[in-house]
């Protein structure tokens, strides 16, 4: 309840972590923020490289937005501006890929003045962040559930850590006034499970490799397997050799579960196929209608959506350390609290659990009428 | 003789409906439409009424049960006879006589409807606005013998850009017509006018005469009744947005704390009222407005008892209550009958700023009326008939002072310590409560739950000022002492123990040290008795627990004794807390930033996924599989679809098989790979029971088809039952409102109140810590006070755009940045607009005034307000600066939100050349130095003429002068105009309306208006001779005619040569020809000259003369005239100063001589 304190003008954080998030709340909410402490106690305290180039990336697709870093930079007060949107480049530094930086305008996209048009170059896959097919494949379809039918992410160049070399553009076209308002109480059956399989700069037969390792481990799943090499060539592939897999469950009703990973030198690639079959059946197990990384896009959305009720099943499995942040995050900034319902409908899952958001009636006032 | 017989008369051919059919060869029967043309016009006709019927979609969010009243406003000229009226429908509807009204009066007029009736003062334009945004029904009184003056045109204005509530005509002082005619005409008038007003047949009331001070009894009634059966639109603004009408305030202020600091210390007021629109979020800290006011943040909402509950709401409660007894197996049932028309007991009226129901509320003091309102004596010492009996009789046992008690009470608001000694009291009352519950069967039931109160609730308690000041609504019986506690329970009793003692626990994440020693101590106390679950809702809020341990004690990992004495370490916890979160860092998995979640070891989940067991049924295909396993079947889709035709079969003929089922089975399943295994089942099954597994599984399959064709069967189905896309967002509306009202409904009251906040209907009081002291000081309840929700977007400051139009009535054109009172959202402040324009949408263009007729674009510096939101803007709202003209300035709407924008207006450089070659001339005069023109250089430039050109490069000797090109070569005389656009900056310029600070509320001033500072400070309007218009003089020129030298001339192609008659040589036959005259035609010619030139003279002077005399008889004609108007105009001031003078202060004294 820090909004109690009328003193300071901030909602404030401490720690490095969500940093994303939290800029994007805010920027959603309007309000001012103020994280302390990041990373003060670390060797090298402060925002890191990628952090600032994320705040450089905010302040270019928002209009009046103010950003004030410490000497430290340690603290950082951020008042939002407007989201414009427009199009833009963002060369993104070679700590972090492109999907870090695609990641959080996901959220913002659907509610600026113009519609989003970005060039993001760099890396396009690494071992921690959002990698462009988790994504396309992944988050993209989420938006399209919440109402943002309109957006497309491009893969102009594929570029593997480290030298990178990559390009992607992300396309929102759809601007909304509100998400829609969304009712999910049963857990969608997997229709398909699809996959990519890629590489740059090295030879197709890896590739090959990954896919078989996956269809081993899938074999007796009971669906239809349906993995795509895409292998990259020339200049087009980046700088740096590099290769990896995304599998995505996909259901008739559009939703979707996925993991990827990518391959490292001296890694086997069969090993890496199988791993994320494994992972992909790891998140269809512990998932209700959506995954753990799809979360927090599904559950800011459902809080800034029409003043009704939505209702999302998860399982048990997704209340993690995570999901508790996020949902004080949201409370931090927005105050709107997320109720959790077991279920007991007899139904083999009796350990789900059903998100209930009232949405805070939200609306995108930046957008220009007529 | 010949048998005359009468001649044979032929059989008149019936025209019968067949035949009728058959006319002059049509056959109407053959062709379906006679006339296609009349046919389209009809259908063409009826689908255009039906389509004006339609609006856009839009949700309901009032609820059902238990709405808020319906705020009826009261709007008229002076005079017009509002408060005649407000008491005469309470009059009608509560038997209740009002002698003064102040503030809004909510009275009960009818089962689930409840009316609030304000009065705007006729003389505030704010008022008019604030009563505009919040009015559901506006009943706009007119004079009959004046029709619609100014406020009432400046109302219905104002009410148009916010949404246009219900508007009911109310005519009065019809008794004021001497002649029927007349009376009938005027009436007449007086509707079709209304009509363009409002809309083409509204409803418009006559009131005839005033009887014992109130207008007749059948009119009123026709009225009450007309207004109690109005339905309401919802209006989008406020669906959108909580607010509140206050009708009740008080100074929480410490006394103590105004004596030692001075009375200008800032006041803790709290506001009354119901809440209307959306529900009020209860986050603390919200920020609302509080029109005429400013912004503030609540710091504590809570949810009072309905002073002035409807009969159906109580019915209701009364319903639930007699199910728990029946429940908890009580047998005093007492069935209330339900009743057609409301009981006296039910027809409340609450109106505590006017003196009415006994209580008059003042502003620092109660006083309490012992009128005889009731027959049987009220105010017997233990026979109370309410609540407010009660509390006076008590007043009168108890030994202290209302102000001591008030003194008390403040104690209570403002330290922390207070709420652990206000428990125990507390205790007591409800105990005593419960016995006396014994012979009053329900109230006893109601409130059930005594020691479940939690710790926030108790702080929430209310003092002494918050009694209800209603006497009959409230039927508790209740000690003295009760009087701090009664509001606390009545939400408290529907929350479950479990919650509230998590929420007891909760609390401790509070700032508050107090609360935190609290909180603990009770958890101590509770600690043993209480097996603990962790209810994960409750941990995922207490920040005080780290989300690790939140997870393990919800999954129950750590062992008892380990999680007690972590409760108790809590406490400290919360306080080294803040050093810990820092370091948080290390646990990346925690962290969002980290988009891959977290994964067991490769080798456990190889292990893990041998068999796909457990999530089987998360595929499609999977599942139908395995159940194709289980029967022994080789698994493919094609048995699948031999189900389904089995199916059918089975279920089409089931009576066909009753007679031949075994045969059939044989014949009919042979080859069917399910028949050996339902044959099996079917062997010991009855018809019934087959039939039900029959349809089991045809509603299984039904499913599965629909999960595989997935929303297929949903909305966007073109063959949904619903024929057009209104009626499916109208039904899409519908059920997301019942899913709403199920969800809510089955959360506890706790959980309820955080995800919904305060709804609609609810009575509640609203504190804010600091409202500057004029509000209170200056406090006048005949003006309306009303609280407004924010929404986010609202909070922030920027540039907003719209499209604005001078309203048509308002006599003069604005004029940019000349300051404007904007009417927008809640809100209303001065602030300084600019007009602008778009040049065909390359850049937005300053306009010095508003355009006269048509849209302009405006913006200003303000708060922000979502695109779509209509606004109004008066320039003047003082009522001694306006002049009786038509007050509304401009009405437009938000189109767009921005934080700065780019407004040019044009500035012409003009420069003379002073040397000219061939294309290139040197100019002068346009720029001051070298340093400018280079800032121009390139520029296009371009002379009067039109001869375009360039800026090439400032010239190093003359200061500013420079060389520039045009296509052609340019005049001496020409002029060289550059066209630029400078930029305008928008002044960040807000002054909200605070007239409610005021003591003369109706005459805030603000930022006085150019012209105004002007004529103050005596100051000329500046004009610039250059600006100014003249007639354009231009010097004929003459040009030497086009002379082709010969040797060019010769070149010329035969096309371009020059073609020149030579000049004629011969003589024509006139030149040969001399005509001379001889004598005599001579002298007649001269003759005739002679005689012209006299008549001439003659007519000249003739003429001169007449024009003297017509100019003599104009002038007469003007004086003529000229008397004649000003005695016109004497007449008419006689006129009016005898009849028409209706706002002087002797109104009464005019008008009861007018009466007679």
């Amino acid at each position: 309840m820090s909004s109690n304190n009328k003193k300071s003008p901030y909602v404030t954080f401490q720690g490095s972590q969500n940093f994303r998030l939290r800029v994007v709340l805010s920027t959603l909410s309007g309000k001012p923020i103020k994280i302390e402490k990041i990373r003060s106690a670390d060797l090298n305290p402060g925002l890191k490289d990628y952090e600032i180039s994320f705040l450089r990336l905010i302040e270019s697709v928002t209009n009046g937005s103010q950003i004030e870093i410490s000497y430290t930079g340690t603290t950082v007060i951020y008042r939002p501006g407007i989201i414009v949107g427009g199009s833009h480049t963002h060369n993104c530094p070679s700590s972090k890929p492109v999907g870090y930086f695609v990641e959080p305008l996901l959220y913002l996209a659907p509610f600026s003045k113009k519609k989003f048009s970005i060039v993001l170059r760099g890396i396009t896959s690494s071992h921690n962040d959002a990698g462009v097919e988790a994504i396309k494949w992944g988050l993209l379809p989420i938006l399209e559930k919440f109402g943002v039918r309109e957006c497309a992410l491009h893969t102009l160049k594929r570029g593997s850590p480290p030298l990178g070399g990559g390009e992607v553009h992300l396309v929102v076209d759809t601007l909304i006034a509100q998400p829609i308002t969304i009712h999910e109480l049963e857990r969608p059956m997997i229709s398909a499970i699809k996959g990519v399989a890629y590489s740059t700069r090295v030879s197709p037969s890896l590739v090959n490799r990954m896919i078989d390792g996956a269809k081993k481990v899938l074999r007796n799943v009971g669906c239809e397997v349906n993995i795509t090499a895409d292998v990259w060539r020339g200049e087009n592939s980046g700088k740096s050799p590099g290769w990896g897999i995304t599998l995505i469950g996909e259901t008739k009703k559009g939703w979707c579960y996925f993991a990827e990973s990518i391959g490292d030198s001296g890694v086997i690639p069969e090993d890496v196929g199988e791993m994320v079959a494994y992972h992909l059946l790891e998140e269809i197990e512990s998932s209700g209608v959506i995954g753990r990384t799809q979360l927090p896009l599904a559950i800011t959305f459902m809080v800034i959506g029409k003043e009704d009720i939505g209702r999302l099943r998860i399982s048990k499995n997704e209340i993690d350390e995570r999901f508790i942040i996020l949902l004080r995050d949201i409370k931090k900034i927005f105050g709107t609290e997320v109720l959790l319902r077991e279920i007991n409908d007899g139904s083999n899952h009796d350990d789900d659990y059903i998100v209930t958001v009232k949405g805070n009636g939200f609306t995108n006032a930046n957008k220009k009428i007529a | 003789m010949e048998q005359s017989n009468k001649a044979h008369r032929k059989t008149k051919e019936k025209n019968t409906a067949k035949k009728k059919l058959h006319t002059q060869g049509h056959n109407a029967k053959a062709f379906a439409v006679s006339a296609p043309g009349k046919m389209a016009r009809q259908m063409q006709r009826s689908s255009d009424v039906n389509e004006r019927k339609l609006h856009v979609p839009m949700v309901d969010r009032t609820p059902d049960d238990d709405p808020p009243p319906v705020v009826v406003a009261v709007v008229g000229p002076p005079g017009t006879g509002k408060s005649t009226l407000i008491k005469s429908l309470i009059r009608r509807l509560t038997k209740t006589t009002l002698t003064d009204i102040n503030g809004p009066i909510t009275v009960v007029s009818g089962k689930h409807r409840r009316l609030t009736f304000i009065e705007c003062p006729a003389d505030d334009l704010n008022s008019m606005v604030d009563v505009a945004k919040i009015a559901d029904l506006v009943l706009l009184l007119m004079d009959g013998n004046f029709g619609f003056e100014m406020e009432t045109m400046e109302f219905l204005n104002i009410a148009q850009t916010h949404g246009m509530p219900r508007v009911l005509g109310v005519t009065t002082h019809l008794d004021l017509f001497k002649s029927q005619s007349t009376l009938r005409t005027s009436k007449k008038r007086l509707k079709h006018r209304f009509w363009t007003e409002v809309y083409q047949g509204a409803k418009l009331f006559y009131l005839s005469g005033v009887i014992n001070g109130r207008y007749p009894d059948r009119e009123i009634l026709n009225l009450s009744r007309f207004i109690s059966v109005m339905k309401f639109r919802p209006l989008k603004w406020r669906n959108e947005h909580p607010y509140m009408l206050a009708d009740r305030i008080t100074d929480l202020t410490h006394p103590e704390k105004i004596n030692r600091e001075g009375k200008q210390i800032d006041r803790k007021v709290a506001l009354y009222g119901y809440l209307h629109g959306t529900a009020l979020p209860s986050i603390p800290g919200t920020k609302v407005h509080i029109a005429g006011v400013g912004d503030f943040p609540i710091s504590q909402v809570e949810k009072l008892p309905d002073p002035c509950p409807t009969p159906g709401y109580q019915q209701k409660l009364d319903d639930y209550e007699r199910e728990k007894m029946k429940e908890e197996g009580s047998t005093a049932t007492v069935t209330r009958k339900r009743r057609q028309r409301l009981d006296d007991k039910d027809k409340l009226i609450y109106a505590p700023m006017s003196d009415v129901g006994g209580i008059l509320m003042d502003k620092d003091a109660v006083y309490i009326n012992v009128g005889k309102r009731n027959e049987d004596q009220s105010f017997v010492p233990g026979q109370e008939k309410g609540e407010g009996e009660k509390l006076v009789t008590n007043l009168q046992s108890v030994d202290k002072s209302i102000a001591e008690n008030f003194e008390g009470v403040g104690i209570q608001l403002f330290s922390n310590g207070t709420e652990l000694h206000s428990v125990e009291p507390e205790d007591n009352i409800e105990d005593e409560e419960q016995e006396e519950g014994g012979d009053k069967g329900r109230e006893s039931m109601r409130n059930p739950r005594v020691y479940g109160k939690s710790v926030q609730e108790a702080d929430d308690d209310v003092d002494l000022d918050a009694i209800p000041s209603d006497d009959e609504q409230n039927y508790e019986d209740v000690e003295p002492e009760m009087v701090k506690v009664d509001f606390g329970k009545q939400h408290s009793n529907r929350g479950n123990a479990s919650a509230e003692t998590d929420s007891e626990f909760e609390l401790s994440d509070n700032d508050e040290d107090g609360w935190e020693a609290a909180a603990a101590g009770k958890l101590n106390a509770n600690k043993t008795k209480r097996r603990r679950k962790w209810d994960i809702g409750k941990l995922i809020y207490m920040n005080n627990i780290e989300p690790v341990d939140c997870i393990k004690r919800w999954n129950g990992e750590e062992e008892e004794d380990e999680e007690e004495s972590d409760i108790e370490n809590d406490k400290s916890d919360f306080f080294t807390k803040k050093a810990g979160t820092t370091d948080n860092e290390k646990e990346s998995f925690n962290d969002l930033e980290k988009f891959v979640s977290y994964f067991e070891k490769m080798e456990k989940l190889v292990e893990k996924w041998k068999s796909f067991d457990s999530i089987n049924d998360r595929f499609l295909g999977a599942s139908m599989r395995s159940r194709g396993n289980d029967t022994g079947d080789d698994s493919n889709e094609d048995e699948v679809f031999g189900d389904f035709e089995d199916l059918e079969d089975e279920s089409n003929d089931a009576d066909k098989r009753e007679s031949k089922q075994d045969e059939d089975d044989e014949a009919n399943q042979s080859d069917d790979s399910f028949a050996d295994f339902d044959e099996e089942e079917k062997k010991d099954m009855t018809m019934d029971e087959e039939r039900e597994l029959n349809a089991a599984k045809k509603e299984k399959y039904r499913k599965q088809f629909e999960i595989e064709e997935g929303e297929n069967f949903k909305e966007d189905d073109p063959d949904n039952e619903y024929d057009t896309w209104y009626e499916l967002q109208k039904a899409k509306m519908a059920k997301q409102l019942e899913i709403n009202k199920t969800e809510l409904d089955d959360m506890t009251a706790e959980q309820r109140q955080k995800i919904e906040g305060y709804k609609a209907g609810s009575y509640v009081r609203i504190v804010f810590d600091d409202i500057p002291m004029e509000f209170i000081e200056n406090f006048d309840p005949r003006f309306p006070i009303i609280m407004g929700g924010l929404l986010p977007t609202e909070l922030k400051f920027g540039i907003v755009k719209g499209r604005l139009r001078r309203h048509r009535w308002h006599k003069k054109i604005l004029k940019t940045n000349d300051p404007l009172v904007v009417s927008l959202g809640w809100r209303r402040f001065q602030t300084l607009p600019i007009y602008t324009t778009t040049d065909s949408r390359t850049r937005t263009k300053m306009l010095k005034y508003t355009p006269e007729h048509t849209f302009c674009n405006a913006s200003f510096y303000g708060p922000l307000c979502s695109p779509n939101t209509p606004f109004c803007g008066v320039q003047i709202v003082a009522n001694s600066d306006t002049g009786g003209g038509f007050r509304i300035a401009a009405t437009g709407v938000v189109e767009e939100l921005d934080v700065d924008t780019e407004i040019v207006k044009k500035l012409k450089l003009i420069g003379y050349p002073y040397k000219i070659f061939k294309n290139t001339a040197f100019i002068k005069d346009m720029f001051s130095s070298a340093m400018e023109v280079a800032r121009f250089e390139g520029a296009q430039i371009k002379t009067v003429s039109g001869i375009r050109g360039e800026i090439k490069r400032a010239l190093s000797k003359p200061e500013g002068h420079f060389r520039a090109t045009f296509e052609d070569k340019i005049l001496m005389s020409d002029t060289v105009i550059l066209r630029s656009w400078y930029p305008v900056r928008i002044k960040r310029f807000y002054n909200p309306v605070t007239s409610l600070l005021l003591e003369k509320k109706t005459e805030w001033k603000g930022v006085r208006l150019t012209g105004k500072i002007r004529a103050d400070l005596n100051i000329e309007t500046p004009s610039n001779p250059d600006s100014a218009y003249s007639k354009v003089e231009r010097v004929e020129r003459h040009f030497n005619g086009l002379k082709i030298p010969k040797a060019i001339q010769r070149d010329l192609p035969f096309k371009s040569q020059i073609h020149q008659m030579k000049p004629q040589k011969k003589k024509t036959y006139m030149a040969k020809r001399a005509v001379v005259m001889g004598g005599e035609e001579k002298k007649a010619r001269a003759f005739m000259q002679k005689v012209l030139t006299i008549s001439r003279a003659k007519d000249e002077k003739r003429k001169s003369k007449k024009a003297d005399q017509r100019k003599e008889r104009l002038k007469r004609l003007a004086k003529t005239e000229e008397a004649k108007l000003s005695k016109d105009k004497e007449k008419k001031q006689e006129y009016f100063a005898k009849n028409g003078r209706k706002r002087s202060s002797n109104v009464e004294d005019s008008r009861s001589s007018k009466r007679r």
